[in-house]
């Protein structure tokens, strides 16, 4: 709104400029005249003449000939009455109203992009601000660290955070720090076994098998550390071994285990058969295989596809309210909160007249902690 | 939204141009004010919108906006501010918009300033210089629009040739410009005045000013773009015959003989139609230069981009103002008066045979810099016109001119008296005699041309020594009368002396530099000393060194003479990563007006590096010279002379306030 | 004298400078005019050892040599032919093997080429014009060269 102002302005100064002398009548403004020069030549010669600067002879014989250029000059002289051609005057004011704003805007039109804001460096560093602070807290509570390396709810607090950012060493080290301020759990281990075997690129470790088995010998039942010993017998070669493992813990899980797709997929990647009971649709195994030998960027893109499937879907057939979650929970992984809003409240939409369905929405919206 | 603006100023700017080209010559051929008058607020808006236009383009490099083409192909956000400000014209879109910045700008002092001129004068010269505007904003927003947007922009830019970010790149493009396109002024008054089909004495005091701003202008963007190319290039040459370099040097060929051809006219009402044909000529020139340099037609260091619906856009308005101004000329010029005569010994002949001489030396430098080309489109055969052909043609057309120069000033108008000129420069000559003797003694034979030009420069130097003694009467009147004399001698006087020297200076730098110019190349390791003339040069360290937007690697050196440590230098070689360029910047140690000069080469394996060390004798002079002609120009334009004609200040002050 | 007889002065006086003049640079065009060539027309035409021309082309990929003393000699080929070329000196920053340069000089009796003068181009998109228009004529340009070099399109 402001650009348009702004044109508007410039627009007006300029039909201004035109205008300006033409309402200014018949007044003439001050001109000069071959005359004056010569006038001034003359004087020019006396000064010199004066000065000795030139001799007597050669002083008269240009004031000889300058006279004779008055002479000529006034002979010529235009007469110096001015007219006032008004038709042109107004035909040059319409030109000025209308023709040229119409000549710029349609020349600006043309080439000009009037709806891209601008991008100078300075906006850009604002925009990067939401992962800046991030940054800088993560420095402020590592430097805080440093300096009270016991306080175990720092480290608990942190360590994720690392592991997020891809910091997995750093990570690994604060997890074994809460083990050493906090004492041990299964979920302790097993994030410090996870942290280990992603610094290792993904490989189970012999530490971090021995985390996981750790884990596994406090809580039998602790799933990340059972899946991932599935993993390491997998990537020994026993894969005999992964496919039982994986196949008791799904057997042993409740109906909506989050995890159970996932769980699945690497079981039937395996060579295992996978009893599907009230099955949600995770990804296929080609997409998990496929998964597996991408980078970082191409595994979220593969990720973004597979949300976009589940949104198109929810579109044309609205009526699944864990779909609706699902989706809304993917949103928030993928650190887009504005678009899981929208989903929350496109799912309401949809859900406006089955209260009890609304309800179990709004429920689970709860527990993923967004405000509708 | 502010590359937005500045794009929309530049439109205006160009509807403006358009209304300025047309309606203040109606209102010239019907005699309206008003419709005159039109002329000096569209001129003085016009300047502003362009302002504003650079003003945007300039904004929108320092705060680094990739969302514009210009600023993502051209900055980068790392480069330190001072190239993020040279780099606004260091480039094809940005350099074409400073030129039209300066077109406005000459064009708003005329509307500003011209109040000594007549009405419908002005309007036509104003109208005409906004053809020339209108012509070159249509190229811009056509062909090359420094506002063109990206739709997501990038994060970073891609940086400024390296070899473009230096200092000497900040200053003198812009003098060149506000030379050549001061021109498009002195321009404009001719094609105007052949409108009108009046021209005389009265007219060349008039365009007098503005030919000679543009002159000074013109002198010291030559005399620092060859500074440039001497230090950055890292060659140690000043001038390379380069296509660019001789696009500049034409118009200021021809643009010296319009200055000297203006002063007959204005003295002695002669030469009319030969000056008209002069600022015709000199601004076309500068059209060449422009189209040469931007088509792409010919690659040099200063091409910075080419493409061929740039080149066909200028070619065409060259057409259309070359063309069209020499049909005019061929078509009104034989209706104008006869003027004033005069005998072929006299100042006006000694004039006529500066003008004969300077545009034949233009002539010859035009023909080995299109001649490459015409060859090529006739015949297919590439050859490459260098110095070997310059020298052999502008060096012997140069020679009677200097000789000719000092005598100019002592002739009398109309009937001179060669003879008595040729007494009064016997102490030029005699000093000149003795320096040939004493320079061929010293180079103990040797080369007999340096010393012969050599004394050619000093006769150039005391002739216009002589000239100011003559003026004043120096001893020949009492001390106290010549003293008062001199005070009362008009600056113009003055500045015609300096300027003819700054010529001499000039050439005794040029003719010392080529000829007793010593050059070692070696490749050194740390502690070897080199020798140059009486110079020894050790490398004391290599260092790297990390810079904002490159990395460099600098060799220290330490220069002694006799024993004696005079210096340290330190060149370095600059790696621009962004780039993947390097550029070599030369160290200088100045000593008097000579300099020693190193430049790093290739880094070897075995931690030696090349280098290349000159020593160039009196270099300092080539600059010095062309300083004190634009100094002369200056004083020449300070001269009350120039101004008359110009209503009294107090008035000229009042009267301006409301063109506000 | 008369207006005319001045008038015809002047224009003799004119006319005596202009034919000095163009005397002056036909003289200078017969001389020191420097022919451009590549490899391949320098062989055809069978250039005699010493005179004076300009070799353009691309440098073959490893051949450059370093010598003694900044001596250097390397390759030059426009993908048909190839020159040898021996340089003392300094090269350009920009001068790299697989790129395109000018040299100038001339043939020794072995059929070397001396160059006193190398040119390399400017900037990344900037190729001596007149390499760039030979090679180009030949079927090559600067990426498919490197890849195939010896196979013209």
């Amino acid at each position: 709104m402001a650009l348009w102002f702004v044109l508007g302005l410039m627009t007006a100064l300029a039909a201004f400029a035109v205008l300006w002398p033409l309402s200014r009548g018949g007044r003439s403004s001050p001109s000069g005249s071959e005359l004056v020069v010569y006038r001034d030549q003359l004087a020019e010669v006396d000064r010199d003449a004066a000065a000795g600067l030139i001799a007597a002879p050669d002083a008269d014989a240009a004031r000889v000939e300058i006279g004779r250029r008055m002479i000529a000059a006034s002979e010529a002289a235009p007469e110096t009455s001015s007219a006032v051609h008004l038709i042109a005057r107004r035909a040059v004011a319409v030109v000025a109203l209308a023709g040229l704003p119409a000549l710029a805007a349609g020349l600006y039109l043309a080439f000009g992009s009037p709806l891209l804001g601008g991008f100078p460096l300075a906006e850009r560093q604002r925009a990067d601000v939401s992962t800046a602070s991030l940054d800088r807290l993560v420095g402020q509570v590592e430097a805080h660290l440093e300096k009270n390396p016991a306080d175990a709810r720092g480290w608990e607090v942190l360590a994720p955070v690392l592991f997020k950012l891809g910091r997995y060493e750093d990570a690994a080290k604060a997890f074994r720090n809460v083990i050493t301020f906090k004492g041990e759990s299964a979920s302790r281990h097993a994030d410090l076994g996870e942290a280990l075997s992603a610094a290792a690129g993904g490989v189970i470790s012999a530490d971090a098998k021995k985390e996981f088995e750790r884990a596994v010998a406090l809580d039998a039942q602790e799933v990340k550390s059972r899946y991932f010993l599935g993993v390491a017998a997998e990537q020994d070669g026993r894969v005999e071994e992964a496919r039982r493992i994986w196949q008791a813990m799904l057997d042993g899980a409740p109906a909506d285990a989050p995890w159970r797709p996932l769980v699945q997929a690497a079981l039937s990647q395996a060579g295992g058969t996978v009893v599907q009971r009230n099955g949600a649709p995770g990804p296929t195994s080609e997409d998990i295989a496929a998964a597996k030998d991408l980078n970082e960027t191409d595994r979220n893109a593969m990720v973004r596809g597979m949300v976009d499937r589940l949104s198109s879907r929810l579109k044309q057939d609205g009526n699944d309210v864990q779909g609706w979650l699902r989706l809304v929970r993917a949103y928030m992984v993928l650190g887009e909160n504005d678009t899981a809003r929208q989903a929350v409240s496109d799912a309401q939409r949809v859900f406006e007249k089955d209260e009890q369905r609304l309800r179990e929405l709004n429920d689970g919206i709860k527990q993923l902690g967004i405000g509708g | 939204m502010i590359a937005e603006a500045g794009h929309y100023a530049l439109v205006l700017a160009l509807g403006l141009a358009i209304i300025q080209s047309i309606v203040p010559m109606l209102g010239a051929r019907w005699r309206d004010a008003g419709l005159m008058n039109v002329a000096r607020s569209s001129a003085l808006a016009q300047f502003l919108f362009v302002a504003l236009s650079f003003g945007a383009l300039t904004m929108l490099h320092v705060t680094s906006d990739f969302s514009v083409v210009n600023v993502f192909e051209n900055s980068h956000s790392l480069k330190p501010l001072i190239y993020k400000f040279t780099g606004v014209w260091g480039n094809h879109e940005g350099s074409m918009l400073l030129w039209v910045l300066i077109l406005a700008l000459f064009g708003a002092m005329v509307a500003a300033f011209g109040n000594n001129l007549p009405l419908s004068l002005r309007a036509n010269v104003l109208a005409v210089q906004a053809w020339i505007a209108a012509a070159f904003y249509l190229f811009i927003l056509a062909t090359s629009n420094p506002f063109l947007r990206i739709a997501s922009p990038p994060i970073e830019g891609r940086d400024l040739n390296p070899i473009l970010q230096d200092i000497g790149l900040a200053i003198h493009p812009p003098m060149l410009y506000l030379g050549y396109v001061g021109f498009s002024i002195s321009f404009s008054f001719a094609v105007a005045a052949l409108i009108e089909g009046r021209i005389d004495a009265a007219w060349a005091r008039w365009v007098r000013p503005w030919t000679l701003m543009a002159w000074i202008f013109l002198t010291l963007g030559i005399a620092m773009g060859s500074y440039w190319a001497y230090y950055e290039l890292g060659w140690g040459g000043w001038w390379f015959w380069d296509p660019v370099e001789n696009a500049s040097l034409m118009p200021w060929l021809s643009g010296t003989a319009l200055l000297h051809s203006a002063v007959v006219m204005e003295k002695r009402n002669a030469l009319k139609v030969w000056t008209i044909l002069l600022a015709i000529i000199t601004f076309s020139l500068s059209l060449l230069g422009t189209f040469l340099v931007r088509s792409g037609v010919l690659t040099s260091v200063h091409t910075f981009a080419s493409d061929p619906s740039r080149g066909v856009f200028i070619l065409l308005i060259l057409c259309f103002f070359i063309g069209g101004s020499l049909a005019l000329y061929a078509w009104r010029a034989p209706a104008l008066r006869q003027g004033g005569l005069f005998a072929p010994i006299s100042r006006e002949g000694a004039l006529v045979l500066n003008n004969l001489f300077l545009t034949t030396a233009c002539v010859t430098v035009l023909v080995g810099t299109l001649y490459p080309l015409g060859l090529e489109v006739l015949t297919g055969d590439k050859i490459s016109v260098g110095a070997p052909f310059f020298n052999l043609t502008f060096g012997p057309l140069f020679v009677p001119l200097l000789i000719a120069v000092p005598f100019g000033p002592l002739l009398a108008w109309k009937r001179g008296d060669l003879l008595g000129a040729a007494q009064r420069l016997f102490a030029a000559g005699v000093a000149a005699l003795i320096v040939v003797a004493l320079v061929w003694a010293w180079a103990k034979g040797g080369a007999a041309l340096a010393p012969l030009a050599i004394g050619l420069a000093v006769f150039v130097i005391v002739g216009a020594a002589v000239e100011l003694i003559e003026r004043i009467g120096l001893l020949r009147v009492p001390f106290r009368t010549a003293m008062h004399r001199a005070i009362g001698l008009p600056r113009s006087n003055w500045g015609t002396a300096f300027a003819h020297a700054g010529l001499g200076v000039a050439l005794i730098g040029i003719v010392c530099e080529t000829t007793w110019n010593s050059e070692r190349i070696a490749s050194l390791k740390q502690n070897d000393i080199v020798t140059v003339a009486d110079y020894s040069v050790k490398l004391e360290s290599l260092i790297q060194r990390q810079g904002p937007n490159y990395r460099e690697q600098i060799a220290q050196f330490v220069v002694s003479r006799d024993g004696q440590q005079v210096g340290a230098m330190s060149p370095s070689k600059r790696n621009f990563a962004t780039r993947g360029m390097s550029t070599t910047e030369a160290a200088l140690l100045t000593r008097g007006a000579s300099q020693l000069y190193i430049s790093l080469g290739e880094a070897g394996a075995d931690g030696a590096i090349a280098v290349r060390i000159y020593y160039k004798p009196l270099v300092l002079l080539i600059w010095l010279g062309p300083m004190l002609m634009a100094f002369g120009g200056l004083l020449s334009l300070s001269d009350r002379r120039l101004r008359v004609g110009a209503p009294k200040p107090a008035k000229a002050s009042r009267d301006l306030q409301p063109a506000e | 004298m008369t207006r005319k007889q001045r008038r015809l002065t002047m224009i003799g006086g004119a006319l005596v400078v202009l034919a000095i003049a163009a005397a002056l640079v036909l003289n200078a065009l017969r001389d020191s005019i420097v022919f451009f060539t590549t490899p391949a027309v320098a062989a055809e035409k069978q250039i005699p050892p010493g005179k004076r021309f300009r070799l353009g082309g691309l440098v073959e990929q490893g051949s450059l040599t370093r010598g003694d003393n900044l001596a250097v000699s390397f390759k030059v080929t426009d993908g048909t032919a190839t020159l040898p070329v021996t340089y003392k000196g300094i090269l350009p920053d920009l001068f790299r093997e697989g790129q395109g340069i000018i040299s100038e000089g001339a043939l020794d009796a072995s059929g070397v080429f001396r160059a006193d003068t190398v040119l390399a181009k400017h900037d990344e998109n900037y190729m001596p014009k007149e390499v760039a228009e030979a090679l180009k004529k030949q079927g090559h340009w600067k990426d498919d060269y490197g890849a195939k070099p010896g196979t013209a399109k």
